[in-house]
């Protein structure tokens, strides 16, 4: 009932070009995924897509950076993930919220994410986002927007169950 | 098996459109309370929340808002409702909307965090004290302009704080 975890990914040494989860129950009502990322390249932008559907995807985001704030939009969804000139192990952590993943309208995600630097740049974003495909979730890729995960970046992802 | 986080108390799907959904009688044995929306509207609308039936002007509020080209932050107090999308309201695309009611059986002011993503109007995250001690034991969530259309669902979770 609740929150049932449905699988951890930690990536190994050598890093990763992806996270990606293909075996999602359809018996959920809602995913949740927690990612803790740190990149190999100075991209903060790590991207998610369902289905392997790199189409279709909007988002608007609100970003505070430590010195100013702003709001924009994309044709992605996104959160952030730490860069490579980030203090040494630190990741930052996001959670995206998908709702309604198995059902047969447009899949809505929120998103929350906080990068940290050791009191430099760093990021705490809010996204609201759209796949707009009608399409049940059966996989959920996660994915730097240049290079790669490092080794500890981890994932889970897990079903709100209704019952 | 790990014990779960969240227990369903109650979950509502819309079979015809509606203008509000009521939680009653909610139970007082969890530490915490979590409501999850996915709303889709029949047109353009705002969602706003009252817990007890309470009408008077006992809500305020802190937010934080984006709407992919300005972000902006508001507050205002006495207010006779609270928004649970303020400017991330529900037009076109579904919203989802979550808000975690922090120790609301217990006798302080209850403090409640509110998240709203709408990829066609924006983000935002909101801190909302409710000025009453009295422990909540009942919700209803409501439509301004226009209805909450079919399929849109509405899931009461507690949250335990104690093994």
């Amino acid at each position: 009932m609740g929150y049932q975890l449905v699988e951890t990914i930690t990536v190994g040494s050598g890093g990763a070009a992806s996270i990606e989860f293909t075996s999602i129950p359809q018996d959920g009502v809602d995913l949740v995924v927690k990612l803790s990322s740190r990149h190999d390249t100075t991209s903060s932008l790590t991207e998610i897509r369902f289905n392997s559907d790199s189409t279709n995807r909007s988002s608007i985001r609100l970003t505070g950076d430590g010195s100013s704030v702003f709001s924009g939009s994309q044709s992605n969804i996104w959160a952030r993930g730490n860069r490579s000139d980030a203090t040494s192990n630190t990741f930052a952590n996001s959670s995206f919220y998908i709702s309604n993943y198995a059902g047969s309208t447009a899949k809505s995600v929120s998103v929350d994410g906080v990068g940290e630097n050791n009191g430099t740049l760093a990021y705490q974003e809010i996204d609201a986002g759209l796949w707009n495909d009608t399409s049940a979730i059966t996989a959920v890729e996660l994915f730097p927007n240049s290079g790669n995960f490092v080794q500890y970046s981890t994932a889970s992802i897990y079903k709100i169950t209704a019952d | 098996m790990p014990t779960p986080t969240h227990t369903l108390i109650e979950a509502v799907t819309l079979a015809t459109s509606a203008s509000s959904v009521t939680f009653s009688s909610i139970p007082q044995t969890y530490g915490d309370l979590v409501l999850a929306l996915n709303i889709k509207p029949t047109a353009a609308l705002n969602v706003r929340l009252r817990v007890n039936g309470d009408t008077g002007t006992n809500y305020n509020y802190v937010v934080m808002a984006g709407n992919g080209t300005a972000a902006s932050s508001a507050s205002a107090a006495s207010q006779d409702f609270i928004y649970l999308d303020y400017t991330a309201y529900t037009n076109i695309t579904a919203s989802v909307i979550q808000a975690n009611f922090i120790d609301y059986s217990t006798d302080k002011h209850k403090s409640i965090l509110a998240r709203a993503s709408n990829s066609t109007t924006g983000v935002n995250a909101q801190g909302i004290r409710w000025a009453s001690a009295a422990a909540i034991t009942s919700m209803e969530i409501y439509a301004i302009s226009n209805q909450f259309d079919v399929g849109s669902t509405f899931h009461l979770y507690g949250i335990a704080k104690a093994l």
